[in-house]
């Protein structure tokens, strides 16, 4: 039997563009994002779903990109941290609250923060602290302690259970 | 309290560099594809010491997509030179050497599990790593030297070039007057402490592309680094290219916490392998699991402390002597127990300091720098203090302030020769104790005692030597200029990852120059363009690069008022500046722009002042007056310790710290909290654990654990603002949170379980499986 | 770490994936949510020359009720079980369960199916079945076929699937009223591997406690049943002295250390776990 294995061409809707790529099944979404489609702002932290920082949304669902093969997902929607900003091109809510709060310092992480983010104040709009930290642990950050990024998540949110001013 | 000077110093302006980061349009080493780029992957032992029997790497050579596979054999050869400049040339001394054995690749046998055997450099990091599997390795695996004592003592060595795995040592001196002070003081009291091997874990693996072009003769490295320059000297001199030939270039950086301030072995072979390929950009990006079991190792250090106490609490003397494990290959081979003991006093008036020191290699990834390199002397002397107060049976607070360094003793010249000044350590403890409220604490400790819960309290307190401005760090550089539109650029030496230099010091040249901050572009991290300056690392920037800011801005500012003046037949003296346009003290229509003042500087020259060069650029460094800027801190936290499973939950986080002049005070907080973040982690979860064979044990993020946001507190931060000595008053601060925060919770937790009757514990991690074994064994 | 080279398959049935998996044998192994099997690709540790791919399957991701029982299709994702109003009041146990597993990204990919199938005995869910008795249907080339929880862990990674199965749905079933339900566990960070886990369930007949569940993970090679334990419970009734009932269940285990905790810490911790978990639950079922 032949051990050739042949390349598979998927059709991806990335941040509202579609885009044919064709791959080895092997190639990790991350790679097709950041090798293919130059969309470079998702990163590469561990390559074992752990630290956060390739979340992407999958279908509107945050999703670890390093832990998909671009072969399982023809005709997906995705949408990266280069979709996040509004339609105007103005920060979000999630990305301006992190920049009011200083919520990033090296920024290696913060993709995966705004995107993780993003999705989770959408389906939870009025988190205490206590879940806005486990919504966060998900994402790990070796530069903030978390704080500023906490404190945005305060402020991007509708808020008035959770204690703590944002800045 | 916090001071602003002028429009923007001591303002929390947001960052300029965040509406890049936020979108993902940084520009990450990984992120910049050159067509044509090759991609390497290395081929690593997976034994810790043995003699390499058998390579064969033909049938990776031979796998489609592999462009060429390197060995120690076609690589080592071509050494010219391999060392680091802030440790400078190997020096022959009596045997001892600073530096491990230079190799790039094994050089036939192997050192460490991760030891780099072969690279491949292939048209895909995939097939790089299939042509890796591909490579035939067999190695005579020998017993690994471990331990500290045990590799000291170990006759089998780790490098067969030495005469034993000690590197450099200082014994500990016997002086007859000090053993009769000890032997007369009325409490003499001896411990042993012992960190956690830990690593620096920035979120961006490391990682560089280096294109040689054998016919253009120039070398382009671009780069995750702390600094751009580092690695074009040390490629010089590995390749013997010479700096001309070689540019370096970092755009946005992913951390560092000091893993990328040296070239790594990895780096290094990189460079030599490209150099030998000399056609194709070769592009290394490290991941998760080399970065975690083959970058740097730091913090696995013990040491025993001897404090002479009277019965007031006064510190009569001490002895304190240092061991810290190097690994394998460490970039240099260990001074950071010198500096360590250099600082020990820490804030404390302590009158004698007789200290030892070894550093020993052992069959473990090499050390270098992180965050905080020598703090091993706060980690060791804090959690000191409470140990000899309980002995006393002084409250740990108290013992502190009746040997604290006070405003009357300053200047201060400690029992090791440095002369402290600018530090506010009595305010520091006093503004941390009262933000956590000691007093209601105690009461509530004693409650929740008695409802079956365990609350405790520690502090920790530091000073730390920040900005090292003399030997080959002595300075930074700034250029200044001005274009013909009258907006400026300033190029720095400087090594941004994380720091939010590009805003802070934008923010010193507009205060001083009297500009907008959007009109000043900050320039670094390339050597085509930024002057020679040592990177960012040990918190030297504010002081030293903003130092030169600001000397450069006012050199710029003076000259602008001499065109001005001229211009509008003032005297300097009699003008001001605002939002670039200098105008007369209370005539503001004589006034002129920057812009036309540049315009005539570089486009009419005639009409400048007589005597005046045409021109506007301002080339200048800065060099601190003292050889540290002393900065200080006190931490204090309030923890609860769950007596049935050894969880630890941190309730309250305080620092109360004095960086003097604050650029940029929301940057402050974020340095603190994530410095303290990480010494949280290097007491409740991070180990690098090692097996009898030398395997490393958490080379993944299952196992080797960073905190997440719900295991850090919200912290809570009082600001002291006392000037230094240097241009600005700044000082350094970016280290300290690492420096306090691993003792404060030490000791917050040892007060816990002290109301059950445990002894301290003193051995890092404080894990959960430590403090209930701890407990068990108390019979409490 | 990028994974080797496989072939790639997305079958539309199970039935064509079951072919697969009989063709291919121990060199094919299917995909679900692939939080675990793709890290173990991605570091090499796990070779695969086939994948089998069964995202593009209908049919396998409903929720439903049927006899007596919450039918849990194997591709239902984590956070979607999570979510689900019939799982939380028909299979509370399960619903507790969820929010420990890792991370909210982990669990919109993660399957209920995929963690049961990957055995791994410091995971919440393989606990939760085998403490609830749960049914698993498996699937071959040959059709399905039901096992029961107790016969389906077999050890560390290893369940009663032969190699040309996969799991298609599992059966929990559901409790009565006056019953109540716990998770408690201790891990290192949140969202980590437990260090040890129990999930408890106890029905009330007033203070008779008429049906009783303790399920251990973490603290072996599979999850646990802690039998004596229950039994204890069943004959003490809701006032017994759960420490004792909690000791009993330390005591039936032998977990073995590692870097993150020793093994005499799983054992005596387990104590107290079980001991908060079961107070939790007997407060539920009363109220």
């Amino acid at each position: 039997m032949s051990d050739t294995i042949s390349d598979v061409t998927v059709s991806l809707t990335v941040n509202g563009r579609r885009h044919t790529v064709t791959c080895e099944p092997r190639k990790l979404l991350t790679d097709v994002l950041r090798d293919d489609l130059l969309l470079t702002g998702t990163h590469v932290g561990c390559e074992h779903g752990a630290c956060g920082a390739c979340t992407v949304l999958l279908d509107g669902a945050a999703v670890r990109s390093c832990l998909l093969f671009a072969a399982q997902l023809d005709g997906a929607t995705l949408t990266t941290v280069e979709g996040m900003a509004n339609a105007d091109g103005s920060l979000n809510d999630v990305q301006q609250a992190m920049q009011d709060n200083h919520g990033l310092q090296c920024g290696f992480c913060t993709p995966g923060v705004v995107v993780s983010l993003t999705a989770y104040l959408r389906d939870h709009p009025d988190p205490t602290d206590d879940e806005i930290r486990i919504a966060l642990s998900g994402n790990l950050c070796r530069c903030t302690g978390y704080q500023g990024i906490v404190n945005a998540a305060r402020q991007a949110a509708v808020n008035p259970r959770a204690k703590g001013v944002a800045r | 309290m916090t001071t602003t000077v002028g429009r923007y110093i001591g303002q929390s302006v947001k960052r300029r560099e965040d509406p890049r980061l936020l979108t993902g349009h940084g520009r990450y080493v990984d992120d910049v594809q050159v067509p044509g780029t090759l991609h390497l992957a290395f081929v690593r032992s997976n034994v810790a010491r043995g003699t390499i029997t058998k390579l064969d790497v033909s049938a990776a050579r031979d796998l489609p997509g592999v462009e060429a596979v390197y060995t120690g054999a076609d690589l080592n050869p071509d050494i010219k030179q391999m060392w680091a400049t802030m440790t400078g040339p190997p020096i022959e001394m009596g045997g001892q050497t600073a530096y491990p054995p230079v190799s790039l690749l094994a050089p036939g046998d192997v050192r460490y599990v991760g030891d780099p055997i072969a690279v491949i450099i292939a048209t895909s990091r995939y097939i790089a790593e299939d042509a890796a599997d591909l490579v035939e390795v067999e190695i005579e695996a020998k017993q690994a030297v471990l331990g500290l004592r045990e590799a000291m003592a170990n006759p089998e060595l780790v490098h067969l070039e030495t005469e034993s795995n000690v590197s450099v040592a200082m014994p500990m001196p016997e002086i007859p007057e000090i053993e009769a002070l000890f032997a007369s003081a009325p409490h003499v009291i001896t411990r042993t402490f012992r960190g956690a091997r830990a690593t620096n874990v920035p979120m961006e693996p490391r990682g560089l592309t280096v294109h040689y072009d054998r016919y253009r003769g120039e070398m382009e490295i671009r780069a995750a680094t702390q600094s751009v320059h580092e690695i074009k000297a040390f490629a010089a001199r590995l390749t013997g290219l010479g700096e001309s030939h070689v540019r370096v270039v970092a755009d946005d950086v992913g951390g560092g916490f000091g893993q990328k301030m040296m070239v790594l072995r990895e780096e290094a072979a990189v460079i030599a392998a490209a150099f030998k390929l000399g056609t194709a950009p070769v592009k290394w990006i490290e991941d998760r699991r080399e970065n975690l079991m083959a970058s740097n190792q730091a913090r696995s250090e013990e040491g025993t402390l001897t404090f002479a106490v009277d019965d007031d609490g006064h510190i009569l003397a001490v002895k304190c002597d240092f061991i810290e494990e190097i690994g394998a290959y460490p970039p240099s081979a260990g001074a950071t127990a010198m500096l360590a003991i250099g600082v020990f006093t820490g804030p404390y008036k302590i009158p004698v300091l007789i200290p030892g020191c070894a550093a020993v290699y052992t069959n473990t990834v090499g050390k270098s720098a992180y965050r905080g390199p020598w703090a091993l002397e706060t980690f060791f002397r804090e959690q000191m203090m409470d140990h000899v107060a309980h002995e006393l049976g002084m409250d740990p607070i108290e013992l502190r302030r009746v040997n604290l360094i006070g405003p009357g003793d300053l200047p201060y010249t400690t029992a090791t020769q440095m002369v402290l000044d600018h530090i506010t350590p009595t305010e520091t403890l006093d503004q941390a104790v009262d933000m956590i409220g000691v007093t209601a604490f105690r009461a509530e400790q004693v409650d929740a005692k008695a409802h079956g819960r365990l609350l405790g309290l520690g502090v920790a307190g530091y000073v730390e030597p920040s900005a090292i401005a003399f030997g080959v760090l002595n300075s930074d550089p700034a250029v200044l200029t001005m274009d013909a539109s009258g907006k400026v650029q300033i190029r720095l030496g400087t090594g941004s990852h994380g720091h939010s230099i590009e805003t802070t010091i934008a923010q010193i040249v507009a205060t001083h120059l009297g500009c907008d901050i959007d009109d000043v572009a900050v320039i670094q991290g390339d050597t085509a363009t930024s002057p020679l300056g040592p990177g960012t690392g040990g918190s030297r920037t504010a002081v030293i690069a903003g130092g030169a800011a600001q000397t450069a801005s006012l050199i710029l500012r003076d000259k602008l008022l001499t065109i001005a003046a001229h211009f509008l037949e003032a005297n300097p003296d009699d003008l001001e500046i605002n939002n670039s346009v200098v105008s007369v003290k209370g005539t503001p229509q004589a006034a002129v722009p920057f812009a036309q003042l540049a315009m005539t500087a570089h486009m009419a020259p005639d009409m400048l002042p007589a005597g005046m060069g045409p021109g506007l650029e301002v080339v200048t460094r800065y060099q601190p007056p003292t050889p540290f800027t002393w900065s200080n801190a006190t931490h204090a936290c309030i923890v609860e310790v769950d007596r049935e499973t050894g969880m630890v939950d941190i309730k309250r986080y305080v620092v109360s710290e004095d960086c003097g002049q604050m650029i940029n005070p929301m940057v402050v907080e974020g340095q603190i909290a994530g410095g303290v973040a990480q010494g949280i982690g290097g007491v409740l979860f991070e180990e690098m654990p090692y097996d009898d064979a030398g395997n490393p044990l958490a080379t993944t993020f299952l196992d080797y654990l960073i905190p997440s946001a719900p295991e850090i507190p919200d912290f809570e931060y009082g600001h002291i603002e006392s000037m230094s000595g240097a241009l600005g008053g700044y000082k350094g601060m970016g280290e300290g949170g690492a420096i306090a925060s691993p003792p404060a919770l030490a000791n917050a937790i040892n007060d816990a379980l002290a109301q059950i009757g445990v002894p301290p514990l003193t051995v890092f991690p404080f894990g959960p499986s430590q403090i209930v074994a701890a407990i068990t064994a108390a019979h409490v | 770490m990028k994974p080797s080279k496989f072939h790639y398959y997305a079958p539309a049935t199970v039935g064509e994936a079951v072919l697969l998996l009989a063709e291919h044998g121990d060199d094919a192994k299917v995909l679900a949510g692939g939080q675990s099997l793709v890290p173990l690709m991605s570091l090499r540790l796990s070779s695969v020359g086939h994948l089998v791919d069964l995202n593009r399957i209908a049919g396998l991701d409903t929720i439903g009720r049927s006899n007596g029982h919450l039918r849990i299709g194997a591709l239902v994702r984590q956070s979607a079980a999570e979510h689900s109003a019939i799982v939380v009041t028909e299979a509370p146990l399960v619903a507790k369960a969820l929010p420990h597993i890792g991370h909210f990204q982990i669990r919109n990919r993660g399957t209920v199916g995929g963690s049961i199938a990957h055995a791994d005995p410091a995971s919440e869910l393989p606990a939760v079945a085998l403490a609830l008795d749960a049914m698993l249907e498996a699937t071959g080339p040959n059709g399905a076929r039901r096992i029961a929880s107790t016969d389906f862990f077999h050890g560390q990674w290893q369940t009663a699937l032969a190699g040309d199965e996969m799991l298609t749905a599992i059966d929990f079933p559901v409790w009565g009223a006056h019953s109540g339900f716990a998770v408690e566990e201790v891990a290192r960070r949140h969202g980590d591997f437990a260090l040890c886990g129990a999930v408890c369930g106890v029905q009330l007949d007033g203070e008779r406690i008429s049906r009783a569940t303790i399920g251990l993970f973490g603290v072996g090679s599979t999850p646990i049943r802690a039998t004596l334990a229950e039994q204890a419970l069943l004959a003490g009734g809701a006032g017994t002295d759960l420490t004792a009932v909690a000791n009993e269940a330390a005591a039936s285990i032998d977990p073995s250390g590692d870097i993150h905790a020793s093994g005499a810490y799983r054992k005596q911790v387990t104590a107290v776990v079980v001991r908060r978990a079961l107070t939790k639950a007997i407060e539920e079922a009363r109220s």
